[in-house]
């Protein structure tokens, strides 16, 4: 009976670490060596704002990325609307660098993948990201929701959905939520035709939630771009 | 028929006055494009406060078509002051300088002089905003350069993009000339009470001035009355730069202007049909 247990447990022992889940940290430590491994793209993209009081047809443009924090978007001569922290638009600035603290948050069922949830926490008081919540795809070592708490612009979230680029974690659509302000001019100002007379639903009042989707159409990645690509006025 | 607008068409483009009208609206644009130019970005900094905190906005904003559109905007007073400046004048004046008895004394029917002299001011009113279209808008164009056009409404941003704009200025200008046709025949309509030009001219303003006021006043018992005031239908044209388009509101304005002009003509040629014309 002893011989029996004493081998249970060797063999329990020996099989453990191998059927446990990669540990926190380094699962986190794999996903920003593959996140950060891309430095530079250009994307053509199509980009859609669903803001309750912006009327914006969808836009199609290049969007030029270099690490670590310049991105532009270049509409052939019409106009570039981007969120205003527009670097907040790639993953790369969202996953925080330096030493970090990695906690396990447990997994989640979303769209029929069960994803592993990590929270990151910055060990630099400085960072400007205090917290980013990543539903990692374990098997694809894939992030597939962020939820990043920034010192100075709130918390973003970004959801990706992957395809042809998934071997440099860059996502072929990425939709971002974020929170809207109200906007108001004076009517005596805009002086409008066909205001409507109705109150607007309840619904619409309380949703402060909008929506910028990026559906990204091709990369050119690592080709060295130039910090010039970024200069305008 | 074809002699008589003639004749109505030379004495309209003989008189200087008429001159002076495409000199204001000259004056007029090229004053507000200069502004644009020298200080378009504080202009636009102010209507677009509320959206440059959460959106970052590049490219040239500050385009020929939303200059054309500023203009536009801008003239919504003006314009018809413009038209009832030569309307007004149209039985007034005759009456004034004593040539209306003679006209009548030709083999012409007074219903057919009172149409005679709307399709003369009609012709007018079309040279008028054809001239608008193309100091404000072509000139813009040409020297703000073309773009996306951002229209800024009380409680929403439309973007709407450079390719899918030229047909919107083209039903705008066309809607323009109806509700500036309307003003027209008010101005007809006027004069053929008057022996002189300036009471029409004036009471005209005066209409648009007041009706224009009560059309824009946010007060729940004014809100009664303003689908049935024309000058509420007038800025219709700014239907045409929203999206999606309204066309319910658009037609519903185009039928008012139109009813409005039949109004005014129908109600001139009765009264100038029973007038006892003195002079």
């Amino acid at each position: 009976m002893k011989r029996l247990l004493v081998c249970l447990l060797i063999c329990l022992g020996v099989l453990t670490p191998r059927a446990r889940a990669t540990e926190p940290d380094q699962l986190f430590e794999s996903l920003r060596r593959k996140i950060l491994a891309v430095t530079d793209y250009t994307a053509q993209v199509k980009i859609k704002i669903n803001v309750t009081y912006m009327r914006i047809p969808p836009m199609a443009g290049t969007l030029y990325f270099k690490a670590p924090d310049k991105m532009r978007l270049e509409r052939r001569g019409g106009l570039s609307i981007l969120p205003r922290r527009n670097v907040h638009l790639t993953l790369n600035n969202l996953v925080p660098t330096g030493n970090v603290t990695v906690i396990d948050a447990g997994t989640e069922m979303k769209n029929g993948r069960n994803l592993r949830i990590i929270k990151v926490i910055p060990e630099d008081d400085k960072s400007e990201i205090i917290l980013a919540k990543i539903w990692v795809d374990e098997a694809h070592m894939l992030a597939m929701h962020l939820e990043t708490t920034t010192r100075n612009e709130g918390t973003v979230n970004m959801e990706m959905e992957y395809g042809k680029y998934v071997n440099y974690s860059l996502p072929d659509k990425v939709t971002i939520i974020m929170d809207i302000k109200d906007f108001k001019l004076p009517k005596g100002v805009a002086l409008d035709y066909n205001e409507s007379t109705d109150p607007k639903p309840e619904k619409e009042i309380k949703n402060k939630k909008g929506t910028v989707q990026i559906s990204y159409l091709s990369y050119e990645i690592n080709k060295g771009l130039s910090d010039a690509v970024f200069n305008e006025e | 028929m074809i002699q008589l607008l003639r004749i109505e068409l030379f004495k309209i483009f003989k008189r200087p006055r008429t001159y002076i009208s495409f000199g204001i609206v000259t004056a007029i644009t090229s004053i507000i494009q200069l502004a644009m130019l020298s200080d378009g970005k504080s202009f636009l900094a102010f209507g677009l406060q509320g959206i440059v905190d959460q959106f970052d906005i590049r490219g040239n904003i500050m385009n020929g078509y939303l200059v054309a559109f500023i203009i536009l905007q801008s003239l919504l007073i003006h314009i018809p002051l413009l038209v009832a400046l030569v309307a007004g004048d149209s039985f007034a004046g005759e009456a004034n300088a004593g040539t209306l008895r003679l006209i009548l004394t030709k083999p012409v029917t007074r219903p057919q002089l009172v149409i005679v002299k709307f399709i003369s001011s009609f012709i007018y009113t079309v040279l008028l905003i054809v001239w608008l279209a193309i100091v404000a808008l072509f000139l813009s164009l040409l020297l703000f350069g073309p773009g996306d056009m951002i229209n800024l409404k009380s409680d929403a941003f439309v973007l709407l993009l450079r390719d899918d704009i030229m047909w919107r200025y083209a039903a705008a200008f066309a809607f323009s000339t109806l509700a500036m046709t309307t003003i027209a025949s008010l101005s007809i309509f006027l004069s053929v009470f008057a022996d002189n030009s300036i009471g029409p001219i004036i009471s005209t303003m005066g209409i648009v001035v007041v009706l224009t006021i009560l059309s824009n006043l946010q007060l729940p018992f004014f809100n009664l009355i303003k689908p049935y005031l024309f000058t509420t239908h007038m800025i219709g044209w700014k239907g045409f730069f929203d999206d999606p388009l309204p066309y319910k509101a658009i037609g519903r304005s185009s039928v008012v202007l139109g009813a409005y002009t039949l109004f005014f003509l129908t109600a001139t040629i009765i009264y100038f049909n029973k007038k006892d014309i003195k002079s």
